[in-house]
């Protein structure tokens, strides 16, 4: 069988771009890079030194300042800050309210999103168009007066519980509970999540849709197989980048939540502030560092799958 | 009016298709035999992708049925109807392995793994991918992916095999040889199939017949040399081959006045030194060399004609004669006669 | 039972699947808008008792109050005059940045893209405790620069990364065609690319503007208590003042929003701020 054989001979593949590095870009790209560099990665190494019980140097004023400060005691620091708070009573239920809350709202946020997206790549039409535009309203609006609306609405006063106590039933407060912070969080964390994963849905090419249908499949397999696999990437950011906000967020839990047990970015304040304890605050904020970091590895493994897969690298 | 007939691989009957406010399908039948393969040809407008799309069943009909191998499947969407459409991009997914991409349909069909294997490894053999079938389709060229794509449509063992402009992505030398081997796979396996293009080379080389469209509806369909010899129409006389057109008439061998359309292909007007038989007087205004032949404009009784000569060339200025052996007549667009 | 033709002739149950539709946005529309429009009627009322459906009586006197109060004032200035400082100043440092990340190729181009990214990747409040350990240090607390800089840090993402898919969106061809008509580079640059990528640059303007605007944790923690921007001083006041009141200063503080994301929504809908989150 020799059809198409001596085809091979006549293609020939594309050619790798080749590039001179550019002394030029490397000076023009190093002014926000000093400025991470100086007052976010040096504060982190400030921090993470403090942490460990550095408190000279840079580190004296607010070691001064604070309370209940641990010392180092040996040539790479201590580990007593960090016990600390882990043994505080307070520590393990912030922990795992953050946890918690973080997991649930970003699950939800995404299935939101994804469905909207889908929805709206599929059908489209006039419900789809309104349903993405409503759920980028929360751009429009500052969080922190999202975050006293969105109390206002729930608390012992709020819009439910008025409509509620008319049909004579009690639709319980939310506000100062986790859930209302749930609630809060997926408001604010829609429309970034929307904004990626309909992006990621509307670049998947007509044919290429169509050519599963062509080849027989339905509407969930197309979903599934074609559809999520090809918007990975923006799924990916959107998922890493709801988490991560809500992890570290303050403005929402601090209206929404209740004093205890609270999420560790309101947590992270208090210490560091009221309860006048840097230290702890800071070990406190390492600790969500290194979660946020394992998620963030996330988000660049994803990157570089894409770009190996479409053949970029 | 016909009835649903098994020896017809596909029957379009009565199909009106309106979109966006402008009439794109009007009326439009077609009856493509088993195992023929037949092209859709015409400009860009004229229909023919949105009549393989309501074939393949992306877009449905307003009015009109579509019936595959007797079954009338209209109301079917692309999925559970028996075509398989090779897209213009191929349309791969790039996410996935050749293997994958031919593997899909099988694996929606639920076939058992070795099935499946065999299949595809089938289908690779046929378009002599077997040993790209683990590489993805970025790392393969145009011309290959677009063999994946085939080799995807014909895994699916369709009923009818749609293409979509297959060629046009390709440069000129890889289309000839690539459409020979459509053409050779295609009779061996006997699908039925409809191409769609716009390039009436590709058109005339490979197709059993050919439909030329114009603004939604079928000028002619008939086999390449019946479309050459006789366009029916005026629009299928200029469409097809190149053509000499005036406002007039013609008999007694030369072109007169009148009112109709009078269409001559340059390879039927020949220049000759001494007179011969229904010669007219004829002067060489120019001649262009084409490769294998040569281009030479010609003026008589106050025409210009061209001719497609490839031997005994004459020279630039030179007087001589120029004899006419068939011309075409249209009267209101249609073919009126042959003289 | 009809079968709706759907953008890409998928067959849907109309009946069920509508209603279920219709259902889901009607609950998202009480979801999004509901808490909104709950809070921006307080603005105009006298007071609401609980549990009445109407409130008590509509006013226009919050509105003067918050006129009269010198503290609020001042921070609706503060507010107004250091953002579009922090946007001039992020646009100055990053735009350039932009440019070489989207045109050139460099030593340690994917470690500073992935290291800004990484920088914004973490919560900020954790960020921000450690920040103030160093602004101590350097007596930037309570200061206008401190304040400025922690606004900045968190435009630098948007400045950066949107504008750099849009210079990357200008194909070179149209770059190469004008050189060959006979433009120098900067001529090429102010007259093609830039005007190219121009949407792009304004959706990053706008979105950092409000990320400045809006920025109340780190200019809470720099600021308080010697320096109040809007957002700041609504801490204050949803502890102090009645809720009327908070209601207000939010109207007042979401208009800028409004506006610019009205101003430029076709291009953040359109996916200039999705493309920018791509690591290309």
């Amino acid at each position: 069988m020799t059809l198409f054989k001596e085809v091979t001979a006549v293609e020939s593949l594309a050619v790798k771009k080749t590039a001179r590095l550019s002394l030029l870009g490397f000076f023009m790209a190093m002014p926000p890079v000093l400025v991470i560099i100086s007052f976010i990665g040096a504060p982190i190494l400030l921090a993470l030194a403090f942490s460990l019980g550095f408190i000279t140097g840079p580190n004296r004023i607010v070691a001064l300042i604070g309370q209940e400060i641990y010392p180092k005691t040996s040539w790479w620091g201590t580990l007593d800050a960090f016990k600390s708070v882990i043994n505080d009573s307070r520590f393990p239920g912030d922990l795992k309210t953050t946890l918690t809350v973080t997991i649930v709202s970003t699950t939800l946020v995404i299935i939101m999103a994804l469905g909207m997206a889908i929805y709206q790549r599929i059908i489209g039409g006039r419900i789809a168009s309104i349903l993405v535009a409503l759920s980028l309203v929360p751009l429009f609006v500052p969080v922190v007066i999202s975050a006293f609306a969105l109390r206002t609405f729930y608390d012992g006063t709020g819009f439910l519980k008025t409509v509620f106590y008319h049909i004579g039933l009690n639709f319980p407060t939310l506000t100062m509970t986790s859930n209302a912070v749930v609630i809060g969080v997926i408001w604010t964390s829609l429309p970034f999540a929307i904004l990626m994963i309909s992006s990621g849905m509307q670049s998947v090419p007509d044919a290429l849709i169509e050519s599963a249908q062509d080849a027989g499949a339905g509407f969930l397999r197309i979903v599934a197989t074609i559809m999520i696999p090809l918007a990975f990437v923006p799924i990916v950011i959107a998922t890493t980048f709801t988490a991560i906000g809500i992890m570290g967020s303050f403005t929402i839990p601090y209206f929404l939540g209740a004093n205890q047990p609270t999420m560790l970015g309101v947590e992270i304040s208090n210490f560091f502030g009221p309860y006048n304890r840097p230290q702890h605050s800071v070990v406190m904020a390492f600790i969500i560092f290194s979660a946020a970091a394992g998620i963030a590895i996330l988000y660049i493994w994803a990157n570089i799958r894409s770009a190996h897969q479409s053949g970029r690298i | 009016m016909s009835i649903a007939n098994e020896s017809l691989g596909l029957e379009l009957i009565g199909l009106n298709k309106i979109l966006g406010g402008r009439i794109i399908i009007e009326n439009l039948d077609l009856s493509v035999k088993k195992g023929e393969m037949v092209s859709l040809l015409g400009p860009s407008g004229c229909g023919k992708t949105t009549t393989l799309r309501m074939i393949a069943g992306f877009l449905r009909p307003d009015a009109g049925r579509v019936i595959l191998t007797g079954n009338d499947v209209t109301t079917l969407g692309p999925d559970k109807r028996p075509s398989a459409m090779v897209f213009q991009n191929y349309a791969l997914w790039p996410h996935m392995s050749v293997f994958k991409n031919v593997a899909y349909p099988l694996k929606i069909r639920k076939m058992s793994k070795n099935e499946i294997i065999k299949r595809v490894h089938e289908a690779l053999g046929m378009v002599n991918l077997m040993h790209h079938k683990d590489s993805r389709p970025s790392q393969i060229s145009g011309g290959e992916q677009q063999r994946v794509a085939l080799a995807r449509a014909l895994v699916q063992e369709p009923d009818i095999l749609l293409l979509d402009e297959p060629l046009s992505n390709l440069d000129a030398k890889l289309r000839i040889k690539v459409r020979e081997d459509i053409r050779d796979l295609q009779r061996r396996l006997g699908i039925t199939t409809v191409i769609v293009t716009h390039d009436q080379d590709e058109a005339l080389s490979i197709s059993d017949r050919i439909a030329v469209m114009s603004d939604g509806k079928i000028e002619q369909f008939a086999n390449p040399q019946a479309l050459y010899d006789e366009p029916s129409t005026e629009f299928v006389a200029n469409f097809i081959g190149s053509l000499n057109r005036y406002t007039g008439d013609f008999y007694e061998g030369r072109i007169q006045n009148g009112d109709k359309v009078v269409g001559i292909r340059p390879e039927d007007v020949y220049f000759t030194a001494n007179n011969v038989p229904d010669g007219q007087p004829a002067t060489v205004d120019l001649v262009v060399p084409r490769g294998h032949f040569y281009e030479v404009y010609l003026s008589s009784n106050g025409y210009k004609i061209r001719s497609f000569m490839s031997s005994e060339i004459p020279q630039v200025g030179e007087n001589g004669f120029v004899k006419i052996s068939k011309a075409l007549v249209y009267i209101g667009g249609k073919l009126a006669k042959v003289a | 039972m009809t079968k709706t033709q759907t953008k890409l002739n998928l067959q849907s149950n109309s009946w069920l699947v509508r209603i279920l539709l219709l259902g889901f946005l009607a609950f998202m529309a009480l979801f999004i808008l509901g808490p909104l429009i709950w809070l921006a009627i307080r603005a105009f009322v006298t007071g609401w008792t609980f549990p009445n459906l109407f409130p008590d009586g509509f006013t226009l006197r919050w509105w003067k109050v918050i006129a009269g109060d010198e503290s609020l004032i001042n921070a609706i200035k503060n507010s107004l005059i250091i953002s579009p400082i922090v946007v001039i100043v992020s646009a100055v440092i990053c735009l350039p940045a932009a440019y070489a990340f989207s045109r050139y190729e460099f030593w340690g181009r994917k470690t500073f893209i992935i290291g800004i990214f990484a920088a914004n990747a973490f919560p900020k409040i954790g960020l921000y405790a450690s920040i103030a350990t160093l602004f101590y240090t350097l007596n930037l607390m309570g200061t206008i620069l401190g304040v400025i800089i922690i606004q900045v840090l968190g435009t630098i993402i948007y400045m950066t990364w949107i504008p750099a898919a849009a210079f990357s969106s200008v194909s070179r061809n149209l770059e190469d065609a004008a050189r060959d008509a006979g433009a120098s580079k900067i001529r090429v640059f102010w007259d093609i690319t830039l005007r190219l990528a121009m949407p792009g640059i304004l959706v990053a303007l706008v979105m950092s503007f409000l990320a400045a605007f809006d920025e109340a944790q780190g200019t809470y923690l720099v600021g308080v208590p010697t320096l109040y921007t809007m957002p700041t001083k609504m801490y204050a006041l949803v502890l102090n003042y009645p809720v009327q009141i908070s209601a207000v200063f939010s109207l007042l503080l979401a208009i800028p929003s409004v506006i610019l994301i009205t101003m430029a929504r076709k291009q953040i809908i359109g996916g200039q701020l999705a493309d920018g989150f791509q690591i290309k």
